[in-house]
């Protein structure tokens, strides 16, 4: 119950960290001592303001909103987290949810929707998957971010070989195109490879084909 | 207030303009038939007075045609028998053929009259009255002395001379003499006819004129109108305001049963949310205990922890239900009770609902031998009628044939009676004996807080409400309330 202390950017992506965010301290105590239960660490919010402000967006987790809270409405917070770019998953909780709330929650990137008061192994295995889901979206976000400051490094020779690469040409071929001779092709080709830390043709198309296409 | 006033202005408004509408329209009609009358009148005169002078015309024509001839005697002078056959004919004369004219005048007229071929005018005196007529002849020539006055046919004129508005003159060269002198007056209406008599030897101008002042417009007959169309008016608003105050009085028991049910709406929303905090917290206070237990080793201090908390929230829920009882309970009715007439709250319930009930073809029956006063409150009294209305139409709606709706107010000693009768599908033994209670209902959709609040205001009013199976079939619902003020 007593919350955890926010994480340093980034800095232990393997330990998620849920952000609870209910008005009702009973609730948030009760709903937290659950989720600790199953090895989640968990921070407890009272004022949704004070949690949009405040919380560690670059951290892996998830996020439990209540529907009413005063003062501001818990969609509008969604749809406020939605606006800022905010990644975590959202779980959104409400007393008694109509067919339209839920249907606005789902609109604004709600990722589940449980009305309370709420099965603890519901809200505990979309917990779970909420913040699998999250692990591998940053994992590929990082992946991509990775692969682009290697792309970043290419000259721009040894770019236009693997443009050539990806469209499925041959060394012969590229020397022709870009008029090379194919030894000096097969040296941008080494370079290129040593430079994105690719191990086979099928890996570099798989991580770099959508950066060669989109330039 | 003040826009009450402005649409009174309306009214006001409207009256004033079609008064005034109203009574120039009579005014003229009346000022027309007056001047027909008039013209008509003034017609007669003139034809009356036409036939006189072409008499007199005729009269010395035959002189001059029958004169004695030259051997004749005389003594023979049949034109002095004239003044006492017309008593107009003053005086007549005859110039013999060596004879003169005394009167130099009455020479120059013959002499006009030879040329002319007519008789003329030979002394003019409207002032006192008379005139002379000559015709020339041979060998005699006659004049005649005619009285104005005499000359007129007053047996047959169609005015009383003394009287009559209208003012006769006849004028002739700047004379004037007045048949009847009538009364005129300046101002209002002029009435005016000229024409000349049918003779060109005694072409006289009959000059009528009559007058009509503001003081002989028909007022009467204006004021009447003005006083029937405020009486069409008056009951033409009151019939307006009539149909707007009824429509309101629907319009507002309409949005009563709105709000009634958004009350509740929201009423219930609060109540799960004040209710599910505290259950979500013990759910979740006990499922945690429950991993704790099965964790191993188990976490015995911190399942206790979450038990202990478990129950704190357990007495906060029960703690809103009892916030919300005191909340929502009513006040004790039995103090505010009043003298009310049982069988005007039947009618005037079932006025309200006419429209419900012909949408069923349903005509209610009211069975009231005499008047019963109960005491009651006026609404709840107002609220258990129309919901026991309400539950038998409904019934009535599943009943394909033989929709009866009877309603019967009685006195018995010390305590007023209403039953509610329907022939509808009835009520199963089943459930008789759980009809009272809140959030029972048979009907898909419905609360079930209806009869439970309907049985909660008759006990509160010291009455009571049960219900039973109608004779044939059907249910009956009886409503006791008391008739004097219970001693506690």
């Amino acid at each position: 119950m007593n919350p955890a202390a926010p994480t340093p950017a980034g800095s232990a992506p393997l330990s998620p960290l849920i952000h609870l965010i209910d008005d009702d301290a009973a609730v948030r105590d009760s709903l937290a001592l659950l989720i600790g239960t199953v090895g989640l660490r968990v921070q407890t919010w009272a004022d949704p303001m004070a949690f949009i402000d405040g919380f560690d967006r670059q951290g892996i987790g998830a996020i439990v909103l209540d529907v009413r809270m005063p003062g501001i409405s818990g969609l509008t917070v969604l749809d406020t987290l939605a606006a800022q770019g905010v990644d975590q998953p959202v779980i959104m909780l409400t007393g008694h949810g109509t067919v339209e709330m839920c249907r606005r929650a789902f609109k604004s990137g709600a990722a589940e929707f449980l009305e309370k008061p709420v099965n603890d192994e519901q809200l505990l295995e979309a917990l779970q998957n909420a913040v699998r889901q999250h692990v591998r979206s940053r994992e590929r976000h990082q992946a991509d971010r990775r692969a682009r400051e290697r792309y970043a490094h290419l000259s721009e020779r040894e770019r236009e070989v693997l443009g050539l690469i990806v469209a499925g040409l041959t060394n012969k071929e590229i020397g022709r195109a870009l008029d090379l001779s194919p030894r000096t092709v097969e040296t941008h080709r080494a370079n290129l490879f040593a430079k994105l830390e690719a191990e086979s043709l099928a890996q570099l198309i798989r991580h770099y084909a959508a950066l060669v296409e989109t330039p | 207030m003040a826009r009450q006033w402005k649409a009174f202005r309306w009214w006001i408004l409207a009256w004033v303009a079609l008064t005034l509408a109203g009574a120039v329209a009579i005014a003229r009609l009346e000022l027309a038939q007056l001047k027909d009358a008039f013209e008509t009148n003034a017609r007669i005169m003139h034809r009356l007075l036409s036939q006189r002078v072409v008499q007199h015309d005729a009269i010395l024509a035959t002189l001059a045609l029958l004169q004695p001839g030259p051997d004749g005697p005389a003594d023979a002078a049949p034109e002095q028998r004239l003044p006492a056959l017309y008593p107009q004919i003053l005086s007549a004369q005859r110039r013999d053929r060596e004879a003169a004219w005394s009167d130099p005048a009455m020479a120059s007229a013959e002499a006009t009259s030879r040329q002319l071929r007519r008789a003329n005018l030979a002394d003019l005196d409207f002032a006192s009255g008379r005139y002379q007529l000559v015709l020339a002849a041979q060998p005699a020539s006659y004049a005649l002395t005619i009285d104005l006055r005499a000359m007129v046919p007053w047996a047959e004129w169609p005015l009383e001379p003394a009287s009559s508005p209208v003012r006769v003159v006849l004028e002739h060269s700047g004379q004037q003499f007045v048949l009847q002198p009538g009364r005129l007056a300046p101002g209002g209406w002029r009435f005016e006819f000229h024409k000349h008599l049918a003779a060109d030897s005694q072409a006289f101008d009959v000059v009528a004129t009559q007058t009509v002042g503001w003081a002989e417009l028909p007022w009467g007959r204006m004021a009447l109108w003005a006083l029937v169309l405020a009486a069409v008016l008056a009951w033409a608003r009151h019939g307006l305001r009539q149909r707007a105050e009824r429509s309101r009085a629907e319009e507002l028991l309409r949005l009563g049963q709105v709000a009634r049910l958004n009350t509740l709406g929201e009423l219930a929303a609060g109540m799960a949310h004040e209710l599910n905090q505290p259950l979500t917290a013990v759910m979740a206070s006990a499922q945690a205990a429950r991993r704790l237990l099965d964790d191993d080793p188990p976490e015995l201090d911190t399942a206790r922890q979450a038990m202990a908390q478990a129950v704190e929230q357990a007495r906060r829920a029960s703690d809103v239900v009892g916030r919300l009882r005191r909340a929502i309970e009513r006040p004790d009715l039995s103090g505010q009770t009043q003298a009310l007439d049982l069988v005007e709250a039947v009618r005037r319930a079932l006025y309200l609902l006419e429209p419900e009930c012909q949408r069923r073809g349903v005509a209610p029956v009211i069975e009231a031998p005499q008047p019963v006063t109960v005491l009651a409150e006026p609404v709840a009294l107002e609220q258990i009628i129309h919901n026991l209305l309400m539950n038998a139409l409904q019934a009535l709606e599943h009943a394909p044939a033989d929709r009866r709706l009877t309603l019967t107010v009685d006195a018995n000693g010390s305590s007023g009676r209403l039953q509610v009768a329907d022939t509808g599908p009835g009520i199963a033994p089943e459930v008789l004996s759980r009809i009272f209670e809140p959030f029972f209902s048979t009907r898909t959709g419905g609360l079930g807080l209806g009869l439970s609040l309907c049985e909660t205001l008759a006990t509160n009013m010291g009455g009571a409400l049960t219900a039973a199976p109608n004779e044939s079939h059907g249910a009956l619902f009886t409503l006791t309330l008391p008739c004097q003020p219970q001693t506690p």
